[in-house]
């Protein structure tokens, strides 16, 4: 009876053989005669909303580089799940990929990211300096800069609320209420919680020695939660999410605070209406207005650190961050760009939606986070807007801030 | 040519009767089968064991098990070659642990078929000694498909059981004593072992830890226990719910004088026939604060304020609960009306006759039997239902979200932690996953042995009719 075992083991031996001792083939493919014939193999990560122009794009290179016979692979990874995606399997990942900057410094710690050193200078001189700072880490340049609007602000039903409405947080909630409609601010999400904190000046951001700085439990970030768990209690004040926000604005939302990425859907379904208008000021238990915050952030590109091809692939990478492709990343999808010329055209000025973003800049933080940020903050925002109030504000922000700085 | 083999025979009989020659298959394999005419098993035998020990591990094996105890020195890097390609160079931990798993796997099978490469060659020797020919290769192979068919049958099934299931765990498992996470993701970092670690981090010591860190770890810690008793309660409730009101439900179906009884018992089946997942999608969006129950209530005037199905930690888990009643019922009813009706009339004649009331008989005549037969069914459902992943994030995802828990909600079952901590938390913590997974395993092994061996169906086993 052992006899046909052994024989199956052996049979599965012989498979390992195949599968486990054949000398593995690494390296880069095609073939090293030279570059007359050089075939070059790609893949390029980008969210679904750019997977069209970004095909566009790609004939364009092609065409551009006669000599070389590109293979481009595409796959449909959103920015914000960049480096998720690429760090389950670095090898495998993408050779150019987009993702959203706050990414960046745990890109480079973990070393995913190969640094810029296809035309560096060029791309240093053609993009707002803001955008530098965000693609670099150390003073050396680690990405390209594709866009620069990854930032919140407030988008409005003119029929509801008017210019002057829209300047306090009470303004909107008021007339909300009278018209039975809500306002929607998701501040159970991270990203958005921040907005009050920052408004009250508190620091949020990673030191040089890769600590988190972190203070929301000082005394100013106990009155902007204050004033976070006024807000929740409001009857015209709502959360939400993309969907809720694209179904409910003009009918059961007057305004709602989100990006750039919802302006189609809120042009569309206001019409006339469309609003867009920098984050309102918030009421202190003292009685004081304050600005709120917000974050920004910047679109780049970057060329992973395990790639076969490390200058094709910054080539390309150049290439789909330039002036022209900028130029047309605002027009076929409207997102604000990091390229100074484009920046200062007047189709670019005269955007709605980027001039909201324009004027909430100057109260904007850059993102800069410790990646424990998110969950932590996530359980303490969803924890106000399910309007459970059973610890006191000081003793949650402490524990917020343990769980940033011990994580 | 006849001469020749009876020579041979004659010559091998002679040899095994020196009966020492069978030794010399513990130094090599499979040469001793060859001596005594089993050519081809024979050399089966020495080329799988040469291609192994001489070929494989001291190349391919060696240089894995080398690198097992560091799991890697250099990371894994791109080289930049002159013509602007790279290549790549360096350790990637979790190669090396697959891979060295996977050579211990084979050095253990080779050690098989070693002893198996023995042992054959004594069974020839003996026959030959008593004057028999050994059996064939062709003779061996015949057997498989006839009087050692049960090997045939049982050796692809067992291969893939260890390939595909018991391999894959033992991986698992060795992730726990490492400290595989988001800050040493292979392959441009590497990890190494960490003995027991992981295991204090869960069950919460803070030895060396500043304040923060300690205030991290204790909530880590209680999120595992707070986790472990909700999921227990979950399963409980889940469990024997479903499989109450469902053998209700297929009791009054089942009751005399109900008329359509299948139009009945298709109604419920009709719930299944919707994949779980689209249910509890479509639940999902009928409980939440603006969903329609909510908004159809507000606008009857019944509630003056939305109902926390979803974000209230008590509403949170009790609908989830209820919910999964809806998914799981008509199984039970699928499965217990056809027990139901085997249960011989003339039972429930005689306890009537003897003056017993609906209730009596329930608990003296249905339940008895139906324990009896359907015990096996309880405990997979039990074990189901503490790893039902689907239930409770399709539903809540978790939530509603609690700063008392680390990376987990209040309606989070052990299992969906575990896919947090993996897939969606932003640190990765592998290792936790795999700490938990390993104390899933050892909840629901302890649970199902001890059940299951008090139980009547094992204890009948072999009586039961």
């Amino acid at each position: 009876m052992k006899k046909l075992f052994a024989i199956l083991v052996a049979l599965v031996l012989v498979l390992g053989m195949v599968v486990g001792c054949t000398p593995k083939t690494e390296g880069p493919g095609g073939d090293p005669e030279g570059p007359v014939s050089r075939e070059v193999k790609l893949k390029v990560w980008a969210a679904q909303e750019e997977q069209e122009l970004l095909a566009m794009l790609i004939e364009e290179f092609k065409a551009a580089n006669p000599d070389t016979t590109y293979i481009i692979e595409t796959g449909v990874v959103g920015e914000n799940d960049a480096k998720t995606r690429l760090q389950e399997d670095a090898e495998a990942a993408a050779d150019v990929f987009f993702f959203a900057h706050d990414q960046l410094r745990d890109l480079v710690i973990a070393e995913n990211l190969l640094e810029v050193t296809v035309s560096t200078e060029d791309v240093i001189a053609r993009n707002l300096e803001k955008s530098i700072v965000a693609a670099s880490f150390d003073d050396r340049l680690y990405a390209y800069p594709a866009t620069a609007d990854n930032g919140y602000f407030l988008f409005y039903d003119n029929s509801v609320l008017s210019e002057e409405d829209v300047q306090t947080l009470d303004g909107i909630l008021a007339k909300s209420n009278e018209a039975g409609k809500q306002l929607m601010f998701a501040v159970n999400d991270s990203w958005y919680l921040a907005s009050f904190f920052f408004g009250m000046g508190c620091t949020l951001t990673v030191g040089p020695n890769g600590k988190a700085i972190f203070d929301f439990n000082s005394e100013n970030g106990i009155i902007a939660a204050e004033a976070i768990k006024v807000m929740v209690q409001d009857p015209a004040f709502c959360v939400g999410d993309n969907a809720i926000f694209a179904g409910g604005i003009g009918s059961t939302l007057s305004a709602g605070v989100t990006g750039t990425w919802n302006a189609a859907a809120a042009k569309e379904a206001l019409g006339e209406n469309y609003a867009a208008a920098k984050l309102p000021t918030f009421t202190t238990a003292s009685g004081e207005q304050v600005q709120l915050g917000s974050f920004s952030g910047y679109k780049l590109v970057g060329v992973n650190a395990l790639t076969l091809q490390p200058i094709e692939a910054m080539r390309l990478a150049d290439f789909l961050t330039n002036e022209a492709n900028q130029a047309k990343r605002f027009e076929v999808r409207g997102l604000g760009p990091s390229n100074i010329a484009v920046f200062n055209t007047d189709a670019v000025a005269n955007d709605i939606a980027l001039r909201a973003l324009r004027e909430q800049s100057p109260f904007s933080v850059p993102q800069d986070v410790p990646g424990r940020y998110w969950g932590a903050a996530a359980a303490f925002g969803n924890t106000l807007t399910n309007l459970d109030f059973s610890v006191d504000i000081p003793t949650m922000l402490n524990d917020l801030v343990a769980s940033i700085l011990g994580g | 040519m006849k001469n020749l083999r009876l020579f041979l025979f004659t010559l091998r009989q002679r040899i095994a009767k020196l009966r020492f020659l069978s030794w010399l298959s513990i130094p090599l394999p499979g040469i001793v089968n060859i001596i005594y005419g089993q050519y081809i098993k024979g050399l089966l035998f020495f080329l799988a064991e040469f291609w192994f020990w001489i070929i494989c591990f001291p190349t391919f094996g060696l240089a894995q098990l080398r690198q097992l105890a560091s799991l890697g020195e250099t990371p894994r890097r791109a080289v930049l070659q002159p013509d602007g390609t790279a290549i790549l160079q360096g350790d990637n931990s979790l190669q090396i642990l697959l891979f060295s798993i996977f050579i211990i796997a084979m050095a253990v099978a080779a050690i098989l078929i070693w002893v198996a490469a023995v042992k054959s060659a004594r069974l020839a020797e003996k026959e030959l000694q008593v004057g028999r020919r050994p059996t064939s290769f062709w003779q061996d192979l015949k057997n498989l498909f006839d009087k050692n068919l049960h090997i045939t049958m049982l050796s692809l099934p067992t291969i893939g059981v260890i390939a595909f299931t018991v391999l894959p765990i033992i991986f698992m498992i060795c992730l726990a004593f490492t400290n595989f996470n988001g800050t040493n993701l292979p392959p441009t970092k590497l990890f190494s072992w960490t003995g027991l670690d992981t295991f204090r981090q869960v069950f919460g010591s803070s030895a060396g830890m500043n304040e923060h860190e300690a205030v991290v770890a204790a909530k880590k810690a209680y999120t595992f226990g707070s986790l472990i008793g909700w999921t227990l309660i979950w399963a409980v409730f889940a469990t024997f719910l479903n499989y109450i009101f469902g053998m209700l439900i297929s009791l009054m179906i089942n009751k005399k004088g109900i008329k359509l009884k299948g139009v009945f018992r298709a109604c419920f089946v009709l719930a299944i026939a919707v994949p779980a997942f689209v249910t509890l999608q479509f639940m999902r969006q009928l409980l939440m604060e603006k969903g329609v129950i909510n908004t159809l209530l507000l606008n009857w005037g019944i509630i003056k304020e939305s109902i926390r199905f979803l974000d209230n930690t008590l509403l949170a888990r009790i609908t989830v609960i209820v919910v999964n009643l809806w998914i799981g019922i008509p199984y039970t009813i699928l499965i217990t009306s056809g027990i139901l009706m085997n249960i011989p009339a003339d039972l429930y004649e005689a306890a009537s006759i003897d003056g017993a009331g609906p209730f009596k008989k329930f608990t003296n005549i249905t339940l008895p039997y139906m324990l009896a037969v359907t015990t096996p069914y309880l405990i997979t459902q039990f074990i189901g239902n503490i790893n039902n992943f689907n239930a409770i994030y399709l539903l809540t995802q978790g939530y509603p979200l609690t700063q008392k828990l680390y990376e987990a909600g209040q309606t989070d079952l052990l299992v969906t932690w575990l896919y947090k901590l993996s897939i969606t938390s932003q640190y990765k913590d592998f290792n936790i996953a795999s700490v938990i997974g390993i104390c899933t395993f050892v909840i629901c092994a302890t649970l199902s042995l001890v059940t299951y061996n008090i139980t009547s169906s094992k204890k009948k086993e072999a009586t039961f009719r």
